[in-house]
């Protein structure tokens, strides 16, 4: 459901890969920026001003890490998020300065929730049309080859099982007909079910994945392995489009791997059907370029702003020198250590207690940037996630392990002895594998949990190697029977807490590779309660549901939770940045504007 | 003459297959992401990275990998597609070496010209307070990491965030066709940067060959002849002395062509080091292996050139 977050500063940020996640640099959001910390005017952008604005001028981005995807079947990581939702538009969007609430974007009105939840009815609203050259009226038919080409090998959404599955014929799609997907008319489709979890699907349907494609367009594109829809040719229902040649081919033209891609007017967005005001004529987007130099051109620069996450130095130097070119939006994800749950002496619930207990996550709060950008994470539903209020918001549960960020080596001595080590410290001879991910922060967060359990008497064997080896050799790989991977942490995908908490804690969902439940936490009392809450309607009933979940997770220390994160934006002093708040807390192309 | 470069060429070749080779085995052994699960996302299915590792061909053997990506190579010249942005790897390599061509000919002109003539003053006037000056200087440049000079470079003189507005900063380069002058003084900077430390050895190399040359009978025969200073030190002297030089060009003319990654990076100039770099961090081994053929591909011609220069720099040599 949601994705892991990566742990990552700049230099890390450019081993990531596609779907490797976002960063701090793109993801995540949050929720109504309910931080904690004194910001300053012009940092949070719950007040930024989103209608009456400037209109036209070109905005400049500077980004230090390509795209990875275009095409909105691929496309999983904040910062695709910030160029697709100003090129395509979904069945329902989050409009900036909410995190929560969907508005209907190519549908035209909330969905229709019928049979008990096992039947959603979504209506299309007419007059929005594809760029050039398809230039035709979009139809429910689109909406729903967009969706049915998630499951095409060829595309291969990273999502699409983890939301759509339980659409009829979903789980064994492979890119045909869903027998589950209806259209009985040009401006309706329907969605059945196999289980009443209409409320998670019509939170998916926020994603790119519903944007609609052209069939008689994308189909021949489709047929190659990989498909070339988005790597070559687009087209766009949104304000904006790649600058493209007069088939739809932007590669080369409006998209150079590495170097740039140019977002110019689609002519055929009809604002009368869409809520987002466009204000710019143009985005140009350098890719490339060293963070510290690019947070420079942007601070001391006019109509330009940072696309992805800047160095800790520029947030430094901005928030004291600039601090009208910066804003941080809570809710941008988490990080925590996994335990391992399944294997090795933290099947042991008390030593996983000690271990959060020790662990000084102020220190880690620091590593990652100081209290801007990190504050000390009490419990897994973060911040502007629905039921994190209600699981105990900033202090958490009170729980003695979860009451002093700072460590607290009584308690842990306390659980040490109740795990059975009558010292105080681990006797039992194990040395635990510790695997984390080389560069800042990354490295100095590993460093603090591999100190705290030294601390603790264990003895380890810390591995630091690139990200990428962390993710697809060890941490995703139950075999490995790895302890400890200090550089765990998530984002959602919408405004639902399942997409925070499912993936990474649901049993059922262990995979022997690619296992995104990094802890193996398999607890039939959990499992149980994730399945039943996953039924559940309405928004306050979800995050009581969730909430409760996430109590349980704490009550069993399932991880050692280290930080809660913002994203910081930087803009130039001519840009009236807006930041959406639903997902990564970058620029929302689509309400910014030049002063 | 010919047999030999025959001879050379078909090395070249065997090199060039040597380096495919162990780049495909290192990539292969060492620990890396891996591609498919990278396409394919976290949460992927099982099956959905199946199908995309067969479709990479990541399933077959290293060795039909090879074969295969070899085939491809003799037969069309066709280096793959990249595995991250399904572009054409030669069409990427194509586009970005244009800005290290550029980048590599302006940074070699310009140490050539500012290291030869300090090496030549120094070695002239050598324990002078010139001599010293210059090779102080040189051991400054030769220790400053060029990541941080080009830093301080752009803190200092770039236009948009420097402290002095003279030159383009970060970001500013553009091709030689679309606009000849803008590139022209965007390149200003990462010249001088990247010729610096590359000036400040050469300065140096040249200084202690050329006073060991100096100090040769056939010198002090041609002073003996009465030629002019001038005429000994620059038709003799520096002959005779530039052979080191030539060597080591040779070898720095074909890495640079492989990319300049750090000048790249620093400033944003989308040349092929940058995109090997990038190519690193996403596992997308089409582009490293197409990146590394080319640098090792230069390197060999680079080298060929020089030894065949030897012939015309120094009479003594001949090829056999």
């Amino acid at each position: 459901m949601s994705r892991p977050n990566r742990p990552g500063g700049p230099l890390a940020a450019l081993a990531s890969t596609a779907l490797f996640v976002l960063a701090v640099a793109g993801c995540g959001s949050g929720g109504s920026s309910t931080s904690t910390i004194p910001l300053k005017a012009g940092e949070s952008p719950i007040g930024q001003q989103l209608t009456g604005k400037h209109r036209g001028g070109t905005l400049t981005v500077y980004e230090h890490e390509d795209f990875e995807h275009f095409d909105p079947g691929e496309a999983y990581g904040g910062q695709d998020y910030t160029v697709l939702y100003a090129i395509e538009r979904p069945l329902y969007s989050y409009p900036p300065n909410t995190a929560n609430k969907l508005v209907p974007d190519v549908a035209a009105t909330a969905p229709v929730i019928s049979d008990g939840g096992k039947t959603l009815t979504v209506t299309i609203r007419p007059h929005i049309y594809f760029s050039p050259p398809v230039n035709r009226e979009v139809n429910s038919g689109d909406v729903a080859y967009a969706i049915e080409r998630g499951a095409n090998p060829n595309v291969a959404n990273p999502y699409f099982h983890s939301y759509f599955n339980d659409v009829v014929g979903a789980e064994k799609a492979n890119g045909g007909l869903i027998a589950g997907i209806e259209t009985p008319s040009r401006y309706t489709i329907v969605f059945h079910l196999t289980k009443p979890t209409a409320a998670l699907l019509y939170g998916a349907l926020s994603l790119p994945l519903s944007a609609p494609v052209p069939p008689e367009f994308a189909k021949p594109l489709d047929a190659h392995s990989p498909t070339t829809y988005g790597t070559e040719y687009l087209v766009a229902t949104g304000p904006y489009m790649l600058k493209a040649d007069s088939r739809g081919k932007f590669l080369g033209i409006g998209y150079q791997p590495g170097k740039s891609a140019t977002l110019v007017r689609n002519p055929t967005w009809n604002p009368h059907t869409d809520y987002r005001p466009a204000y710019l004529d143009r985005i140009d987007i350098n890719i490339g370029g060293e963070p510290t130099v690019i947070g420079q051109q942007v601070l001391k620069g006019q109509n330009v702003v940072q696309n992805d996450s800047p160095a800790q130095s520029i947030v430094k130097e901005a928030y004291e020198r600039y601090p009208q070119q910066i804003t941080f939006t809570s809710g941008s994800g988490d990080y925590y250590a996994s335990l391992n749950n399944a294997h090795g002496p933290f099947t042991n619930i008390d030593l996983r207690k000690a271990v959060w207990a020790a662990l000084d996550r102020e220190a880690i709060a620091k590593v990652r940037g100081g209290p801007l950008v990190a504050q000390p994470m009490t419990h897994f539903l973060y911040p502007g996630v629905a039921g994190y209020e209600q699981a105990g918001g900033a202090a958490g549960p009170k729980v003695d392990y979860n009451e002093h960020p700072e460590g607290d080596m009584a308690v842990a001595t306390k659980y040490m002895k109740l795990a059975g080590y009558s010292s105080g410290k681990y006797t039992g001879g194990k040395t635990l594998q510790v695997v984390g991910s080389t560069g800042e922060p990354a490295e100095g967060m590993a460093q603090i949990v591999n100190q705290t359990l030294q601390n603790l008497g264990f003895k380890t064997h810390l591995s630091l190697v690139d990200q990428s080896v962390m993710y697809d050799k060890y941490c995703t790989v139950p075999a490995q029977e790895i302890d400890v991977c200090p550089n765990g942490g998530w984002v959602r995908d919408f405004a639902d807490p399942q997409t925070v908490l499912y993936v990474p804690f649901y049993g059922p969902a262990i995979e022997a590779q690619g296992n995104s439940n990094w802890s193996q936490v398999n607890d039939p009392a959990i499992n149980a309660a994730m399945r039943k809450a996953e039924l559940v309607v309405g928004e306050p009933a979800r995050a009581e549901a969730w909430a409760k979940i996430d109590e349980m997770l704490v009550a069993q220390a399932v991880a050692a939770p280290e930080v809660y994160v913002n994203q910081a934006n930087i803009e130039g002093s001519g840009v009236a940045g807006v930041n959406q708040l639903w997902n990564s807390g970058a620029w929302d192309y689509d309400f910014t504007s030049l002063k | 003459m010919t047999r030999y470069i025959v001879r050379r060429l078909l090395w070249g070749v065997a090199l060039l297959f040597i380096v495919s080779a162990l780049t495909f085995v290192l990539f292969d052994l060492l620990p890396s992401g891996d591609p498919a699960k990278l396409r394919a996302g976290r949460t992927a299915t099982p099956q959905a990275i199946a199908h995309i590792r067969h479709e990479l061909g990541l399933d077959q053997p290293i060795y039909t990998q090879f074969f295969d990506y070899m085939k491809g190579v003799v037969l069309h010249f066709d280096l793959g597609y990249s595995f991250y942005s399904h572009a054409s790897v030669k069409g990427l390599i194509a586009e970005r070496l244009p800005a290290t061509v550029s980048l590599a000919a302006g940074a070699i002109v310009i140490w050539l010209l500012v290291g030869l003539s300090v090496g030549i003053v120094s070695a002239v006037r050598r324990r002078t307070l010139l001599d010293r000056t210059a090779m102080g200087t040189a051991l400054v440049f030769i220790s400053a990491p060029e990541y941080w000079l080009g830093l301080l470079a752009l803190f200092l003189f770039a236009s948009d965030i420097g402290k002095l507005a003279v030159f383009p900063g970060a970001g500013s380069y553009v091709a030689f066709s679309s606009e000849p002058v803008k590139w022209f003084t965007a390149l200003i900077l990462p010249w001088l940067v990247l010729a610096a430390s590359f000036a400040a050895v050469y300065a140096r190399l040249l200084r202690g060959s050329l006073i060991e040359v100096l100090g040769e009978d056939y010198i002090r025969t041609a002073r003996a002849k009465g030629l002019t200073e001038r005429r000994v030190v620059m038709r003799h002297g520096v002959r005779g002395a530039i052979t080191p030089i030539v060597t080591v060009l040779g070898l720095d003319i074909g890495t640079l062509l492989g990319g300049a990654l750090l000048i790249e990076v620093v400033f944003n100039i989308p040349g092929v080091g940058r995109l090997n770099y990038d190519a690193i961090n996403h596992a997308d081994f089409p582009i490293v292996q197409g990146t590394v053929l080319l640098a090792a591909l230069f390197i060999v011609v680079a080298n060929l050139l020089v030894d065949i220069s030897y012939a015309f720099l120094d009479p003594r040599v001949r090829f056999k």
